[in-house]
C-alpha cells in the first residue's frame, strides 16, 4: 500500500479530460480537488481522529478505472420499477451502475421540492446548487474528502423550499456495487420547513477497493426542523468512509441518527455546525459490531452562535473481536454566550476480545457554557443475567433483553416513527448472532 | 397433621463461595401451604442458601440434594428452576435499564410458559389489580425495572413479580429490610395475599417484625452455616427479646458436651 502512495505522490497523475456535456465549472472543481488529493499527505496517525484506523485503507487503488466512472444520468424512462411506497414522500436509488433514480409523490413535487441525481441538479442549477457544493466538505477538508470532490460518481440533491412541511420520510437507497462508489448527498432546506431523510447504505461490494467514500452536506435554514438518519448496513466485506457535515441556522434543529451495523471497516466523521442563534443539534448513535468489525466514529459539534444546544448520545455494542473507537469533539467559540453541549458514550462489551475506545475532545473558548460529557464501558453484569434467569427467562432471551435495554433509552429519544428502524437493526443483529 | 404433600425439600446442603464453605449441611422440608422463617445473624449463611438454591452462579452447592415438587432441583440451571416453580425475591434487586416493568413481566411470563401467548390475555387487567393491591403507582409500569427506584419500591416490585409469576415456592431474601412501617405492612399484606396457597414460602430475615404480619408455621435459626434450632413462631419472639446470644451459648455448650 505504501508503494502505491509513493507512486501517487511522485508521478502526478493528471486529471482526465473534460467529458462531452460536462459543464466547465464542475470540471474545474473536480480537477482542482484532484490536485488537492495528490498534494495532501496521508493523514498522520497522531490526532485522535486518525489514531485508530489506517488511512491507507481508503486510498483509491485503481485510479484509471475510477477516473472513468462518471455519474450516469437517467434517461426519460426514469425508474418505472421503483414506485414510491406509501410510507415515503420520495425514494431515491443509487444503483450499482451509478445510475440514480429519484421518485417523488405528486404532493411534494407540487410543493416545489427538488429531488434529483446530483449531476443533473448541478448542471441545471449552477447558480443555486453550485453555491452549496463542497461548502461544508470541500477539497481542503481532508485527503479523502478531496478525492470525493474530484471523482464523485453518484449521489442526490434535495431541495426543500421555505415553509414546506414534508411529513413522510425521504428514503435514499445507497447501493455501492461492483465499483468504488463515491457518492455525494447535498441537502438544502429553506426556512421554516420540515423534512426527514433516511440515508440507507446497504449491499455488497468488491474486495479490492473501498466500497464507498461518501460525502453528505446538509444546510438547515432558519427555524427548520430536519431529521437525518444514516444507516450503514453494508455487507461485512466492505469498507466505508463517510463524511457528513451539517450547518444549522437560527432556531433551526437537526436530529442526526446513526445506525452502524455493517462493513468490515467503517469510518464516519459526522458533524454539525451550530451557525445561528438558538440552533439545536442532537445526535443519536447505535453501533453494533461483531466478528472482526472495526468502527471508527467521530462526531463534532461546533457552536458558532449563542444559545445553541447540542446533545450526543452514542451507544456501542461489541461482540466477538469487534472494536470501536469513538471520538467526540465539542467546540464552543469564544464570542458565544449560553451554549449548552452534552455528550455521552456508553459501550457494552459482550465478550472478552472486544475493544472500545472513547475519547471526548472539548475545546471550550467561551465562558458562559454548560457542558458535560461521560463515557462508560463494560460487560453485561452477571448479576443482571441471574436476576432475569431467576424469573424464568432463558439465557439467550436475557442477553437480548439487556442489550435491547442498553440501547432503548437512546432509541426512545428519537422521533417515534423512526424508532422501529433502529430497534429492528439491533434485534436482527442480535437474533442472527446468539 | 403432616398429611400434606412435601412441596420443597433440601437435605444436607453444603455451599461454597470462592472456595470457602459458608453453608455446612442444612436440611429442611416444607409442606403445602406452609410458611417458614429462616432467621439468624449477619453472615450466618441464610442469603447464601437462598441464592444457591435459586441457582446463582457464584454459589456452588458442593453436597446435598434439593427437590421441588419431587423434581430434583440441583441439575437445573437458574431458568429451569424458575420454570419449575421456584422464586427468589432478591435482597438487592438489580436495575435493568431500558426494560420497563410491564415489558419485563410480559416477557418473563411468556418465557416462563415457553412462549404461550394465552398467558398474557388478562395481563393488563391483572397487572393493574396487583399494582393497586401493593399500592404501587401505575406509572411504574412504564418505568425501567428498578432503575432509580428506592429500596422500598424495589421490594414492592419484587412482591409484584411474585404475584404475577405465580411461583410455587418463594424464597424471600430479607424482603423486610429497608422498609418503613407502612411499606412493611403493605408488602406483608402482599405476601399473605399472593404467596401460593398450595405452595411454600421461606422468609429469610434478621428480625421478628415482619413475622407479626406474615405468620410463620415454623421458625429456623441459622448460625455459622448450620440450622441450629427449629421451633414454632414463639422461637422468633424469644429471639426478638433475647437476641441470638443465648442460642449461640447453648450451641457452644452442646458442642463441648
Amino acid at each position: 500500500m505504501t508503494t502505491q502512495t509513493t507512486i501517487l505522490e511522485k508521478v502526478k497523475i493528471g486529471f482526465r479530460p473534460l467529458q462531452p456535456g460536462e459543464p466547465d465549472w464542475i470540471y474545474r472543481i473536480r480537477r482542482e480537488a484532484w490536485d488537492r488529493y495528490l498534494e495532501q499527505p496521508l493523514p498522520e496517525r497522531v490526532q485522535n481522529i486518525w489514531r485508530y484506523t489506517a488511512p491507507e485503507s481508503f486510498l483509491a487503488k485503481n485510479i484509471d478505472a475510477l477516473m472513468n466512472l462518471y455519474p450516469v444520468v437517467p434517461d426519460g424512462s426514469n425508474g418505472k420499477p421503483y414506485p414510491v411506497t406509501p410510507e415515503y414522500a420520495a425514494i431515491g436509488y443509487n444503483l450499482d451502475n451509478r445510475m440514480t433514480v429519484t421518485k417523488m409523490t405528486p404532493e411534494i413535487s407540487a410543493k416545489g421540492v427538488v429531488f434529483k441525481d446530483i449531476y443533473s441538479a448541478l448542471r441545471e442549477n449552477e447558480g443555486f446548487a453550485g453555491r452549496f457544493l463542497g461548502k461544508l466538505v470541500g477539497a481542503s477538508f481532508g485527503k479523502f474528502e478531496a478525492l470525493n470532490l474530484a471523482l464523485w460518481n453518484t449521489g442526490f440533491f434535495l431541495y426543500i423550499p421555505d415553509n414546506t412541511v414534508i411529513e413522510k420520510p425521504i428514503l435514499m437507497n445507497r447501493h455501492p456495487g461492483g465499483q468504488f462508489t463515491m457518492g455525494r448527498l447535498l441537502v438544502v432546506v429553506g426556512r421554516n420547513s420540515e423534512a426527514t431523510i433516511i440515508d440507507d447504505y446497504a449491499g455488497e461490494c468488491r474486495l479490492e477497493d473501498p466500497a464507498a467514500n461518501s460525502v453528505v452536506e446538509i444546510f438547515v435554514g432558519d427555524s427548520s426542523r430536519v431529521r437525518y438518519v444514516n444507516l450503514q448496513r453494508l455487507s461485512s466485506r466492505c469498507s466505508s468512509y463517510i463524511t457528513q457535515r451539517a450547518q444549522v441556522e437560527q432556531n433551526g434543529s437537526l436530529y442526526s441518527i446513526f445506525g452502524a451495523m455493517g462493513s468490515a471497516l467503517s469510518k464516519v466523521n459526522a458533524g454539525t455546525i451550530l451557525n445561528g442563534k438558538g440552533a439545536d443539534s442532537r445526535m443519536y448513535g447505535v453501533l453494533f459490531g461483531d466478528n472482526g468489525q472495526h468502527f471508527d466514529y467521530h462526531t463534532m459539534h461546533h457552536h458558532k452562535a449563542s444559545e445553541s444546544y447540542s446533545n450526543i448520545d452514542f451507544k456501542v455494542i461489541l461482540k466477538d473481536k469487534a472494536n470501536s473507537a469513538y471520538t467526540g469533539l465539542i467546540r464552543i467559540e469564544k464570542e458565544t454566550a449560553n451554549c449548552e453541549a452534552y455528550q455521552e458514550n456508553r459501550n457494552l462489551l459482550l465478550n472478552k476480545g472486544t475493544r472500545a475506545e472513547s475519547i471526548p475532545e472539548l475545546e471550550i473558548l467561551a465562558d458562559q457554557v454548560r457542558c458535560t460529557h461521560g463515557a462508560t464501558m463494560g460487560p453485561i453484569d452477571p448479576e443482571m443475567l441471574f436476576y432475569l434467569e431467576s424469573r424464568g427467562v432463558a439465557r439467550v432471551e436475557a442477553v437480548k433483553m439487556i442489550v435491547g435495554g442498553f440501547v432503548e433509552p437512546t432509541i426512545s429519544q428519537i422521533p417515534s416513527d423512526l424508532q422501529p428502524v433502529l430497534r429492528n437493526l439491533v434485534l436482527d443483529k442480535l437474533g442472527s448472532e446468539l | 397433621m403432616n398429611e400434606k404433600k412435601v412441596i420443597f425439600a433440601f437435605k444436607d446442603i453444603h455451599i461454597e463461595v470462592e472456595g470457602k464453605e459458608v453453608v455446612k449441611g442444612v436440611s429442611l422440608e416444607m409442606r403445602e401451604g406452609e410458611k417458614h422463617a429462616l432467621m439468624g445473624p449477619n453472615g450466618s449463611g441464610k442469603s447464601s442458601l437462598a441464592n444457591a438454591l435459586a441457582g446463582h452462579p457464584n454459589y456452588t452447592i458442593t453436597r446435598g440434594e434439593a427437590f421441588i415438587n419431587g423434581k430434583s432441583l440441583l441439575e437445573m440451571d437458574a431458568t429451569e428452576r424458575a420454570r419449575a416453580g421456584l422464586f427468589l425475591a432478591f435482597q438487592y434487586p438489580l436495575a435493568i435499564p431500558g426494560v420497563t416493568v410491564a415489558n419485563f413481566l410480559r416477557s418473563a411470563l411468556k418465557s416462563k410458559y415457553n412462549g404461550d401467548e394465552n398467558i398474557l390475555r388478562e395481563f393488563r387487567k391483572e397487572l393493574n389489580e396487583k399494582f393497586q393491591a401493593l399500592d404501587i403507582d401505575k406509572v411504574f409500569a412504564t418505568r425501567y425495572l428498578n432503575d432509580g427506584f428506592s429500596g422500598g419500591e424495589k421490594k414492592r416490585i419484587e412482591i409484584l413479580q411474585m404475584a404475577m409469576l405465580k411461583p410455587q415456592v418463594c424464597l424471600l431474601d430479607e424482603t423486610d429490610s429497608g422498609l418503613d412501617i407502612d411499606a412493611l405492612r403493605i408488602v406483608s399484606k402482599g405476601i399473605n395475599e399472593f404467596a401460593p396457597k398450595d405452595g411454600a414460602v421461606l422468609l429469610v430475615t434478621h428480625y421478628q417484625r415482619m413475622l407479626n404480619y406474615v405468620k410463620p408455621d415454623k421458625v429456623h435459626v441459622m448460625m455459622a452455616g448450620q440450622i441450629v434450632r427449629s421451633g414454632g413462631p414463639e422461637l422468633a419472639l424469644q429471639l426478638e427479646e433475647q437476641g441470638y446470644d443465648w442460642i449461640e451459648k447453648e450451641v457452644m455448650k452442646a458442642v463441648e458436651v
